[in-house]
């Protein structure tokens, strides 16, 4: 049996007086993990406790079998932590800074500095490594944090949004870079991330969290396999017959406003047979949007169920 | 993740041992500082006294020269003795601080001011490891213009004069190194502590020098309106001068520097001690990988 790379038992944190993580359980088995949640879910507290920065009141924490609080040096031998806000030392070069890091993270410093210039360069910075940090844009600090963070060879990298203040060309680069991190070796990843397509891009599981609760957690790897047909359709005519001859025929359907229908097909009915349908009760189809079930729909049925106002980041 | 490869690679090379890794903060602070011309300027300067100091000894102890100077070779001048120590350490030991105010304000401002101390806290690196390695920097610079020079220039004279000197003088070394070893951990940690929370290396320097002089002169202000003596235990350049005398045990001869002064020694190295662990207590405030905001 393979140690699961997040473990969380009962975990609760208060900080400030305030009980920020509801004794939370779940476990997590893939390889990338996404972490998504509205603002003030405890996403980033559960990070900084995954890192030993805050100490839980009750319950624990595991990453790749050790404990959060208990082992934390061990722990914190295996990671590298992008955190989400400003974290550099301005008047270093950047290269120089990477090898600072590397060299406290054990590295002997001549191959820290080897692997400083190779992070540098692998995630697209290295005409700019002997500038200082300050002086980078904030794309290019978050790809110094980056550099930071994978330069001395971690087992498991967490990332903090790593996407904030970047524009479209820069995240593609970088989300194409985590992913390439992660089938480049046997890596574990913690992604946080308000950008629901940055998670569905990158990682294979999801922790979905609401209040300091656990909203959901869900195998997106299964999900795609498993998950169902959608037909998302605008029709004009007979909308009740129409939906009940493709109950008939064993689909699922869902009737909005305007004559908006969402049909859930099963495996064994084409499309053509909706169509077929649709003639026989002369109603048109003004339009049809195809798709499986999104990370979206996931997240937005996890904020439903568990009572959220509107589901929205 | 070679370059030519651009690809990423997990590190499997070998790695340093755990407790030396707080020296790297050490030798990269000192990287930096030498980088900057007013701070070797300021490090030769520390130890021009040393080298006038070490002229001395060589003269003291040459007949001939001082012959040659036309100075009587019997004047008390010419003894080297506690006295002589304690007035080059307490010369050193200003020294040590006005290069203290040059070095410690920024050692870990730096590190705060854009957030960096949870990339140092996110690796196998305790807060205990950090300040270690910043207390380093300034332990070490310290050490090279207070009891390392005295001890050389010990070694100096012990080597120069004759009939067992150095036997009959062999105590002083503990003094010397005890000495300066409270005189630096108290400024260290002081100016650590002072980093920690002003961000601007002239207002963190102003504030090290206040630190000093205005508990100094309210506990002056505290001994006149009180007609006591205590307000003498917020002088810690007294304190320290008092610890030094008494130490040398040098009362009788250099009494007149801490005349008014009569805390007792246990008090004198109680209130330094309890500086050092209030500038501690302060560290530990500040050196934390995450804010906690309450309410």
């Amino acid at each position: 049996m393979t140690t699961p790379t997040i473990e969380l038992n009962g975990l609760e944190v208060q900080l400030g007086g305030r009980t920020i993580l509801h004794g939370i359980t779940g476990v997590l088995k893939s390889r990338a993990i996404g972490l998504l949640g509205p603002n003030g879910a405890g996403k980033s507290t559960l990070i900084n406790t995954l890192l030993g920065f805050h100490v839980p009141n009750k319950g624990s924490a595991r990453v790749l079998g050790l404990d959060s609080h208990t082992s934390g040096k061990a722990l914190r031998s295996l990671v590298g932590y992008m955190p989400e806000n400003d974290a550099f030392i301005s008047k270093m070069s950047g290269v120089r800074f990477v090898r600072y890091m590397a060299e406290i993270s054990g590295l002997p410093s001549e191959q820290a500095m080897e692997r400083a210039h190779e992070a540098f360069v692998y995630v697209g910075l290295g005409e700019a490594r002997y500038r200082p940090v300050g002086t980078y844009s904030l794309g290019m600090k978050q790809l110094a944090k980056l550099a930071q963070a994978i330069a001395h060879g971690p087992k498991v990298l967490i990332l903090d949004e790593p996407t904030n203040g970047m524009d479209p060309p820069a995240r593609k680069r970088l989300i194409e870079l985590i992913r390439e991190i992660r089938e480049a070796s046997d890596i574990c990843l913690l992604l946080s991330s308000h950008l629901l397509r940055d998670v569905e891009e990158t990682c294979d599981e999801v922790l979905i969290l609401r209040n300091g609760q656990i909203a959901s957690i869900c195998n997106l790897v299964e999900e795609r396999q498993a998950n169902r047909k959608f037909l998302e359709l605008e029709t004009i005519g007979a909308e009740a017959s129409f939906t009940s001859a493709l109950e008939s025929i064993g689909c699922e359907c869902a009737v909005f406003t305007s004559g908006r229908i969402k049909v859930v097909m099963p495996d064994r009915v084409e499309i053509r047979e909706v169509f077929k349908v649709a003639a026989d009760r002369g109603v048109q189809i003004r339009r049809m949007n195809h798709r499986r079930d999104s990370l979206e729909d996931i997240f937005l049925n996890a904020m439903e169920q568990t009572g959220a106002p509107d589901g929205r980041l | 993740m070679a370059v030519y490869k651009r690809r990423y690679n997990s590190y499997t090379g070998s790695l340093t041992p755990t407790w030396s890794r707080f020296f790297v903060l050490t030798r990269f602070a000192f990287a930096d500082l030498f980088k900057s011309r007013f701070f070797v300027l300021l490090l030769i300067l520390c130890i021009i006294p040393c080298l006038f100091s070490a002229g001395f000894i060589f003269v003291a102890n040459n007949k001939t020269l001082q012959l040659l100077m036309q100075l009587r070779p019997d004047m008390d001048f010419f003894q080297i003795e506690s006295q002589y120590f304690i007035i080059m350490l307490t010369v050193q030991t200003q020294a040590a601080f006005l290069l203290n105010c040059w070095v410690g304000p920024v050692l870990i401002s730096g590190d705060l001011t854009n957030g960096a101390l949870p990339l140092f806290l996110s690796r196998p690196f305790s807060r205990a490891d950090y300040v270690l390695g910043k207390l380093a920097v300034l332990g070490l610079l310290l050490s090279a213009v207070t009891w390392i020079p005295c001890l050389l220039l010990f070694s100096l004279q012990a080597g120069l004069a004759r009939d067992g000197w150095i036997w009959s003088h062999l105590w002083m070394v503990v003094p010397i190194m005890l000495c300066s070893a409270i005189w630096i951990l108290m400024l260290s940690l002081i100016s650590l502590a002072v980093s920690a929370w002003v961000k601007l290396r002239i207002v963190a320097t102003g504030i090290i020098f206040v630190t000093f002089f205005i508990p100094a002169g309210l506990g002056e202000m505290f001994n006149a309106i009180m007609g006591t003596y205590w307000g003498g235990l917020l002088n810690f350049s007294s304190l320290f001068r008092q610890i030094l005398i008494r130490s040398f045990r040098a009362e009788s001869i250099m009494g007149a520097f801490t005349r008014g002064n009569d805390i007792p020694i246990v008090m004198a190295w109680t209130m330094l001690v309890l500086v050092c662990i209030f500038a501690l207590f302060v560290l530990n405030v500040r050196l934390r990988a995450r804010e906690v905001v309450r309410g």
